[in-house]
């Protein structure tokens, strides 16, 4: 019977408080080998907290985190050896150019792939010789990419890889990242994506944590959620009556003759407790990740 | 190959690539021995993970709509899927005819009106596929 690889991220029952800050109050996480794992939250959430302590830029208060089997406490280097990581602010140092740049974070990796990063490079079209401070911001993010996977690193953790980049930006260039870094070795290459912005990368995630108020509140497989996870629309000749008490469902909304719930997998007993209560027209629609999300961090008792 | 993904659909994102490509080899938009664009360039033309893109494939493989050519990449197989593989496809089809009777049932559908609506999109289906140029 083949033995079952170990997860590449194992956090327990994390918790990290600040003073007044963004904190981390019991999270668990899980990441296994080969996949995309999403970490959805809210900015305060304790996303960035969280991989800071796997990152052993912050030590634990409590519970526990292994990355590849190791505690980033103890064993840090070895840890960082096999990962990249990639702030939501990246900075560079101002004299140097996109090739200097590269040179310098190829120069503490012992494995650079030159061919990967030619490859980007004229993908993106960024002439090596530009300064690092002409370069836009969506530029500085591919520079800071192409510089995470060329050492080609079992580990990939972007923390809000989007984050500051024009809305009419295209992202795609992020997908072509992850593509790249993923194709070359399926099943041993794995990411770790932080965000807010869920729409952008809901193709992209295997599956994800959503996290709020320093507390993972869903692991779930981004198929399985998006199968299990419907919205209810009703309308009633009176007012909508109140779902508050009806098992399975979570009233997103209730305004005059309509009523909208989220449901969880046994959509059948609440659409009969609608039937039941007269409702005139039933709509039920699956959710995306977003919306998922939404209801989430939005809902008053969370998700169904 | 264009693909619509509808994240909003509840169908999970790799059943939707299996799908579109039986309908396009179906409506003749892909032909036998087409070209079928290689895992990442699919996973970056949709704007999804590789393994999914992967597991659309493998699916698609196993029930024999495309095939490998080591070295050169995944075609649209020729001819009809072999036999073997009959009880597969009447397994999918019974998942989808399932899905579509809960759906029904969701938006107040009555069985009678379900049936007759299967046999308006059925005779058009016909239709079009008569009138498709060989």
């Amino acid at each position: 019977m083949p033995m079952k690889t170990p997860p590449v991220i194992d956090i327990q029952n994390l918790v990290y408080r600040y003073d007044r800050r963004e904190a981390v109050d019991g999270l668990s996480l899980r990441v296994e080998p080969g996949q995309c794992h999403g970490l959805l939250g809210r900015n305060g959430a304790g996303k960035t907290t969280t991989i800071k302590c796997l990152l052993n830029l912050l030590r634990p208060q409590s519970g526990s985190v292994s990355v590849f089997g190791l505690s980033p406490g103890r064993r840090e280097a070895a840890i960082k050896e096999r990962l990249a990581y990639v702030p939501d602010s990246v900075a560079f140092y101002p004299w140097m150019t996109v090739r200097d740049a590269l040179d310098y974070q190829a120069s503490f990796r012992r494995h650079w792939n030159r061919q990967i990063e030619t490859e980007l490079l004229g993908r993106f079209q960024l002439d090596p010789r530009l300064a690092t401070t002409a370069l836009s911001k969506g530029q500085r993010t591919q520079v800071a990419l192409i510089g995470a996977v060329c050492p080609e690193p079992e580990l990939l953790v972007l923390d809000e890889p989007t984050s500051g980049l024009d809305p009419l930006v295209r992202r795609d260039f992020i997908q072509t990242v992850i593509g790249a870094y993923q194709d070359a070795a399926p099943g041993e290459r794995t990411v770790l994506v932080s965000t807010h912005l869920i729409s952008e990368f809901e193709g992209l995630i295997d599956r994800f944590t959503i996290v709020d108020h320093g507390k993972a509140i869903l692991t779930a497989n981004a198929d399985d959620a998006r199968s299990r996870y419907r919205r209810l629309r009703a309308e009633f000749g009176n007012d909508a009556p109140d779902a508050s008490a009806v098992t399975g469902a979570r009233t997103l909304r209730r305004e005059g003759r309509w009523l909208e719930l989220m449901v969880n997998g046994e959509a059948e007993s609440v659409v009969a407790w609608l039937q039941g209560e007269k409702a005139v027209r039933v709509e039920s629609e699956a959710l995306a990740l977003e919306d998922i999300f939404m209801a989430a961090v939005g809902t008053k008792g969370g998700l169904p | 190959m264009i693909a619509l993904l509808n994240f909003r659909s509840g169908v999970p994102v790799y059943r939707q690539i299996v799908e579109q490509v039986k309908a396009a080899a179906a409506g003749g938009t892909l032909r036998d021995g087409d070209p079928l664009p290689s895992v990442r360039a699919l996973a970056e033309e949709l704007r999804i993970n590789r393994n999914t893109a992967a597991k659309a494939y493998a699916e698609l493989e196993a029930e024999g709509v495309i095939e490998t050519r080591a070295g050169k990449g995944c075609f649209l197989k020729a001819g009809s899927p072999s036999p073997l593989r009959r009880s597969v496809r009447a397994e999918r089809l019974a998942e989808a005819v399932d899905s579509v009777i809960v759906q029904a049932h969701h938006l107040q559908i009555s069985p009678e009106e379900l049936t007759e609506l299967l046999a308006q999109r059925l005779q058009q289906f016909q239709q079009q596929q008569a009138n498709r140029p060989e």
